[in-house]
């Protein structure tokens, strides 16, 4: 016992991320690009510094452009038919509405998640001139129950005067810091990889695609306010209209693979590949489309599973102009929470799914 | 505001009541100008560095090594206790600071590699913990003090997509309990786990990450606790030139059954003429976010030094 107490290290503080010496090159380039987005910060309507990001992390001959609803755009290829890929910026937070006299934060959510994941935890208030650290506040009642009350934020101001001189106002963002964190084998924990893996593998594919093997066009799509109703997937959707022909959305599959969840669905292990999301509560894909992503995934030799999940999905919005939504998922653990699991082999899979799609479907 | 708690010595036994309110009972600083000097920075960064560490009551063994190492001429006792002694003759008195915390160990090593857990301290012989304290771990990063070394590890939450549905209005909302931890450190097996380092005993808690924000304020879990203890340790840096002899103590098991560790440093250097504990004020206590304010800390080293040269 002794030895193993020594043996820990001083401080919990570790390294961020490694790159086990085992790791192979791809996984290394999923990570190097995750890692970046993961630590980028940006709740839904107001995922500026993801968007640069993506930009940054984009193939030098990769021509990008932003639309009014804030979507990020890159079009490959060229003819018909038009297939569309789709995966969010955004994550879930919190937005400031408004200041106590005693200058705590008043706060709304910005998507869906358990709020008590967040009481007492450190916070981060995201204003133009950098983030402001505070903490969410503790309960003062109601210790029996698992859900705080709304939260709010002490950002140690002491008045509203105080905090709006520290450059803190209404219709900022909040969230807690986050880090990219790599757990045993080629696992690694964060919060927001929903949808940071499929932003990733979108940018990773995106890299490796061959452009002469496109048959038809292709545009791959990083969008805005998923979490809080699929609006800048509602506003591509309206754009293309009827032009494309497929979309797939590139999001998580929400997986209950963990002890506490139960198995009557969803059931989709992480670290054996990414997922045909083919039932959620958005779309459901008709069966031979399925059977066409299982066929593309068996002819490049791609790791596929199948199956069905709860949530939406930003290809739902296009469905109504006649385009058929296949999603494509990677199973993700505790998904919403501040310590989200994923298997970087899944991120691997799933870029190839999307460029083995892109090229061959 | 800060406190130096007085525990007066009852034939070499502390009174534990007597202790206690000591503990609770604050000095206000008077005006006068420190003789020593410190650094506030030095401060900071002491209460920083002491805040990130991990001393889980009785597994306290990496932040004794780190004090053992801050102060070269130190001694650690068979209990853990790390104790100095400054100046010589009498009187002998005796300054302490705990510096333990409630926290966990694995339990259990599971099939499938994930580590159930089993709390330490905080089950009301030392300090009851708040009734929220474990939940606190759920959906959050924690830090598993293996063998080989820290192992990053979180513990599972369910997914908010997959609980919408299946829980009727009005259902019980029970608060979340050491019992449904589950940790994750991504192994795939019991051997995995076991080749990370990982074995029953092994401590565990919430990652440390201290936050700074308003005005030097210091934001993690037992932040009083090391702000006060990182006090202590300014104030011995700043080489006072004490009153007869000043035993300096940064204890062990304040947490846990008897407060061992400074009955052992009673019962090994005592007796003492008079005997004060570090402490701090401090917000959101018990939580992750318990916050003290490093001004406060500022003055306490302000205090310690003028009580070590009998001001």
């Amino acid at each position: 016992m002794r030895a193993v107490v020594v043996a820990a290290a001083l401080l919990s503080v570790l390294p961020p991320y490694r790159l086990s010496a085992q790791d192979s090159t791809r996984i290394a380039e999923a990570q190097s690009v995750l890692a970046q987005l993961v630590e980028t910060y940006g709740v839904s309507g107001a995922e500026g510094p993801v968007r640069e990001a993506v930009k940054r992390l984009l193939p030098s001959w990769a021509k990008s452009e932003t639309d009014t609803a804030g979507n990020l755009w890159v079009r490959v290829g060229q003819g018909s038919p038009v297939v569309v890929v789709i995966a969010h910026l955004d994550e879930i937070g919190f937005r400031v509405t408004g200041i106590r006299d005693d200058g705590t934060l008043e706060l709304e959510t910005r998507g869906g998640f358990i709020s008590s994941l967040f009481e007492a935890k450190p916070a981060l208030v995201h204003t133009d001139q950098g983030d402001i650290a505070g903490v969410f506040l503790p309960r003062d009642s109601g210790f029996t129950r698992h859900t705080p009350p709304p939260l709010r934020v002490d950002v140690g101001a002491g008045s509203r005067a105080k905090a709006m001189a520290r450059g803190v106002s209404p219709g900022q963002t909040v969230t807690m810091p986050k880090q990219y964190v790599r757990l045993s084998g080629t696992r690694a924990t964060g919060r927001s990889f929903d949808d940071r893996v499929g932003a990733t593998a979108q940018l990773v594919a995106l890299r490796r695609l061959d452009r002469a093997a496109l048959k038809h066009q292709v545009i791959f799509i990083w969008s805005v306010r998923e979490e809080i109703g699929l609006e800048g997937a509602a506003a591509a959707a309206t754009a293309l209209g009827t032009t494309p022909r497929r979309v797939h959305a590139i999001d998580t599959f929400v997986s209950a693979d963990s002890p506490i969840e139960l198995p009557n669905f969803a059931v989709a292990p992480i670290g054996r590949g990414a997922v045909a999301r083919a039932l959620d509560n958005s779309s459901i894909t008709p069966p031979a489309y399925v059977d066409s992503l299982v066929q593309v995934a068996r002819a490049r030799g791609v790791a596929l599973q199948v199956g069905t999940t709860n949530g939406g999905n930003d290809g739902s919005e296009f469905t109504p102009y006649g385009v058929v939504d296949v999603p494509i998922g990677w199973p993700l653990r505790y998904s919403h929470s501040p310590a989200e699991v994923i298997d970087l082999k899944d991120v691997v899979s799933l870029a190839d799914m999307i460029r083995a799609v892109a090229e061959t479907w | 505001m800060l406190s130096i708690s007085t525990m007066r010595r009852t034939g070499g036994l502390v009174d534990g009541r007597t202790a206690k309110a000591g503990l609770l009972a604050c000095v206000f600083l008077s005006a006068l100008p420190p003789v020593r000097l410190f650094a506030q920075g030095d401060l900071d960064r002491l209460a920083l560095r002491f805040a990130s560490m991990t001393a889980v009551t009785g597994l306290e063994q990496a932040m004794v090594d780190s004090l053992r190492a801050l102060f070269p001429g130190s001694t650690r006792d068979h209990v853990g206790n790390v104790t100095l002694t400054l100046g010589q003759g009498s009187p002998k008195r005796l300054f302490t600071c705990p510096l333990d915390e409630v926290g966990y160990v694995v339990g259990n090593i599971l099939p499938d590699g994930f580590l159930l857990l089993r709390r330490v301290g905080g089950g009301g012989a030392g300090r009851t913990a708040s009734p929220l304290f474990d939940q606190q771990l759920e959906g959050h990063r924690v830090t598993v003090f293996g063998a080989r070394g820290a192992v990053p590890g979180v513990v599972a939450v369910k997914s908010t997509h997959l609980t919408r549905g299946r829980s009727a209005p009005g259902t019980p909302d029970p608060v979340f309990t050491v019992d449904n931890a589950y940790v994750d450190v991504g192994a795939t097996s019991a051997a995995e786990a076991q080749g990370l380092g990982i074995a029953v005993l092994a401590p565990v808690s919430l990652a440390k990450r201290p936050q700074l924000y308003g005005e030097r304020l210091l934001a993690a879990p037992v932040a009083g606790r090391r702000a006060a203890c990182a006090a202590l340790a300014a104030a011995v840096q700043a080489k006072p030139k004490v009153k007869g002899t000043v035993v300096v103590a940064f204890t062990v098991q304040s947490l846990y059954t008897s407060n061992a560790g400074l009955a052992s440093v009673k019962a090994l250097l005592g007796p003492f003429d008079d005997t004060k504990t570090a402490a701090l004020p401090a917000r959101y206590a018990d939580t992750a976010v318990e916050t003290v304010a490093l001004a406060d800390a500022d003055r306490l080293v302000r205090e310690i030094l003028q009580w070590m040269e009998g001001r």
